[in-house]
């Protein structure tokens, strides 16, 4: 089975969740006993290490990936053994060259004596079809699931769910969140996080004023504003002066050019005159291009690397709209 | 009151010079200055987490983004020492310090987390096991930790951006993982000059991390860089109380630093120190070089020494080496300035630059020699190695086919630059100077 869905929409922990109730069938008698495997391709250092852990969570033993591999085959070929449930997190981590690792993992369970059921998780949907042969998709099989990313909806209800018995938020303050989230990512973790966040900037201001009040949107709304912002703005509202003198030589440049790319050499000129113009002290060269190396540092500018000197290449990584905003606010 | 003078020189110990230097210097050099208001704010959040892990078992991960030199590692080692000052916590919490210049790829990081944490696989200091087992047993023994009874543990990683430059993000995405799990408390710091360091982290790495940013940008203006010059020479009261001597000096001393502090030259000077940057370091540069010569016989930092540490701060690297170049080789300078003028920078080869010199020296010069071209050859061979030109594209290696004489060059030298130095040149014959000036000969 193939279960896929972008980061933090509870795949891992269905599938958890789904093991921990047949566990608690088989406790009770209903359903036979079955041995379960987790493996991790993130976890893993390299692709074939994946034998190696499944055999020491069968059976205990410790192998080269080679060996544990044969063991595996012969284990799934063996008649009379225990139903194995492995689950397989991050599957596009396993992809090697000749794709044997994936091919073993969708051939042993169409063995006849294998009882194994293989439930493999990854996070892009098309992943079949895109980097695996066709000899493995097909064993692969059609059976597929995948998770769409939460709607504010959804993403309310796990909030208020966790927050169940406890009077902290305010109802307004928790819908807030979920849009906010829904509309960015769907994604189930970030928006506990800005909770937790919107919790904690409450508390402090609680401690403050010596008063116990709800996590209001005020709250959330700061928590929101502090995770979901961009620091280049900042960046350049607080850079030195000559600092903010390149970026606008850099932008005048690409407005003389028309392009989005110039030398340190042709932003020299315009530095120059702007210096002049405001009538300040005009700065050496080599200041200047350790000015264009503190921007290049913070990637605010893309520069050329290598030994180019003033024939050193650069662009903007910001959009010269927000260089402008952040440049004009301060004047 | 010449011979009062003297004897006061006589009277101060030398020890008292060398006390005055080492405080200095320690300042400088040991980076533990906090004369920055806004770095408290952020030590406070980084020691308000810290607490929360060791006190609560809560996991978070934060990343502390800043440009080079803006304090962030301080931050980081102010709230430890701090944090170290409390018993209970300085008990229980585990601190592993990675950076990414040193712990290149993940199973050296790896290896210096088991030996940091002094897990029981290794001997001696020495670990075993492979690269893989070696992970293996470390998640192993992070996962089985709950978040009440484990030891917290606090990561952090300097060079944060280069920990994203490893294979799959393995080790990011374990330890924020872990972070997520709720197993061992643990809170993972990074600490980075990159502003776009986000856009590194894969997708699921970023989901898993928790997205608390702490941005440290200067928000300090002139004022307070002067007021923070004036702290940095200014000596504490400690320092007094070791003689009489040095209870004198000391009230000399400091009168001398807040007469500097207003000296107009030394603002002019501050405020375009300033405007190139705003970080502290940039302050520590134009102070180590009167700060090392304090002596005997100058005791006193002065606005004349500021003066000279400044003038060797803000020189043009390149109009110093053209101080130091032949006229021949200056006379090649301005001929390929002027090449780089007439064909508006299109590259120029040996030959061209040869012939412009030699209508120069034919027709103007009457105190340059002819030169044979094989010296001339050389001079220019000369200022190829001092890379002040370069050949247009770096594919012309020396294995090409292509004549050194034909090879296309590129004049690495502002005409700004090329003024200066040829003002500044000593005896440079008036000919020459007149010839740089324009082209026509």
């Amino acid at each position: 089975m193939y279960i896929s869905g972008v980061p933090g929409t509870g795949k891992t922990a269905t599938v958890m969740e789904v093991v921990s109730a047949l566990r608690q069938s088989v406790d009770d008698g209903d359903l036979e006993d079955f041995d379960y495997v987790d493996v991790n391709g993130m976890r893993l250092t390299e692709p074939h290490q994946i034998y190696v852990q499944i055999l020491k969570k069968l059976q205990g033993l410790k192998a080269t990936p080679n060996h544990a591999a044969q063991l595996l085959t012969q284990r799934f070929n063996q008649r009379g053994k225990k139903t194995v449930l492995l689950l397989v997190d991050e599957l596009d981590l396993l992809w090697t060259k000749k794709q044997d690792v994936m091919y073993h993992l969708f051939d042993w369970p169409s063995h006849r004596h294998a009882r194994l059921i293989v439930v493999a998780i990854a996070n892009t949907m098309d992943l079949p079809e895109r980097i695996m042969m066709s000899r493995v998709s097909s064993r692969l099989g059609l059976t597929r699931l995948s998770f769409l990313p939460y709607n504010f909806k959804q993403l309310q209800s796990i909030v208020s769910s966790r927050l169940s018995g406890i009077e902290a938020f305010d109802g307004d303050a928790v819908q807030l969140v979920a849009r906010k989230v829904a509309a960015v990512s769907g994604d189930a973790r970030r928006c506990l996080d800005v909770c937790r966040r919107a919790v904690e900037i409450a508390s402090q201001q609680n401690r403050l004023k010596k008063a116990m009040k709800l996590t209001t949107i005020e709250h959330v709304h700061e928590a929101l504003q502090e995770m979901f912002s961009s620091p280049m703005i900042m960046f350049i509202r607080n850079a030195s002066t000559q600092e903010k003198m390149f970026l606008r030589s850099v932008v005048a440049e690409f407005r003389r050019s028309g392009l989005e790319e110039a030398t340190i050499g042709q932003v020299l000129h315009h530095h120059n005159a702007i210096t002049k113009l405001d009538g300040l002290q005009p700065v050496s060269v080599t200041s200047i291009i350790k000015v264009c190396n503190s921007l290049a540092t913070a990637r605010v500018l893309m520069l050329e690397m290598g030994r180019y000197d003033l024939y050193a290449r650069l662009r903007l990584n910001v959009s010269i709209d927000d260089v402008l905003f952040a440049l004009n606010s301060d004047v | 009151s010449f011979s009062r003078k003297k004897r006061h020189h006589i009277v101060i110990a030398s020890n008292l010079i060398s006390d005055v230097q080492s405080v200095l210097r320690s300042r400088l050099f040991e980076e533990t200055s906090n004369c920055r208001s806004d770095i408290a704010k952020a030590e406070h959040t980084l020691t308000d987490l810290v607490k929360r892990t060791v006190e609560f078992g809560e996991s978070n991960s934060l990343l502390i983004i800043g440009a080079k030199g803006s304090g962030k590692t301080t931050v980081v080692r102010e709230a430890i020492t701090k944090l170290q000052k409390n018993e209970k916590i300085s008990k229980s919490l585990l601190v592993v310090r990675l950076n990414g210049y040193v712990q290149t790829d993940d199973r050296i990081a790896l290896d210096e987390i088991t030996r940091q944490l002094h897990l029981e696989n290794t001997v001696g200091d020495k670990v075993f096991g492979s690269f893989s087992e070696t992970l293996a047993f470390l998640l192993e023994a992070l996962r089985q930790g709950s978040s009440d009874s484990s030891q917290p543990i606090l990561f952090i990683l300097e060079e944060f951006d280069l920990f994203a430059q490893h294979k799959n993000q393995t080790l990011l995405y374990n330890l924020f993982d872990l972070t997520m799990a709720g197993l061992t408390p643990m809170l993972v710091v990074g600490l980075t000059c990159r502003l776009d360091v986000m856009e590194l982290l894969e997708k699921r790495v970023k989901s898993r991390f928790s997205h608390r940013q702490l941005y440290i940008c200067n928000q300090w203006g002139t004022e307070d860089y002067i007021e923070a010059f004036s702290v940095l020479l200014h000596l504490d009261e400690s320092f007094g109380k070791k003689s009489s001597k040095h209870k004198s000096f000391l009230k000399t001393w400091n009168a001398s630093v807040k007469e500097m502090s207003e000296n107009v030259s030394v603002r002019d000077i501050l405020k375009r120190q300033f405007d190139i940057s705003k970080e502290l370091p940039s302050l520590y540069h134009l102070l180590v070089q009167p700060v090392t010569q304090i002596s005997m016989t100058h005791q006193f930092i002065t606005a004349a020494d500021i003066a000279d540490s400044a003038r060797n701060i803000f020189a043009d690297s390149k109009s110093n080496i053209l101080h130091g170049v032949s006229v021949l080789e200056l006379c090649l300078i301005i001929s390929m300035n002027h090449l780089t003028n007439i064909y508006s920078g299109e590259p120029f080869n040996f030959q061209m630059v040869y012939n412009e010199f030699l209508k120069f020296s034919q027709k103007k010069s009457h105190i340059l020699q002819r030169y044979k071209k094989p010296v001339v050859l050389k001079a220019f061979e000369h200022l190829t190695e001092l890379e002040l030109l370069k050949s247009k594209d770096n594919c012309v290696t020396a294995g090409s086919k292509i004549l050194k004489e034909y090879r296309p060059m590129i004049l690495l030298v502002e005409q700004q630059q090329l003024r200066d130095a040829i003002y500044k040149y000593p005896g440079c014959p008036t000919d020459v100077q007149q010839w740089a000036e324009s082209s026509i000969v």
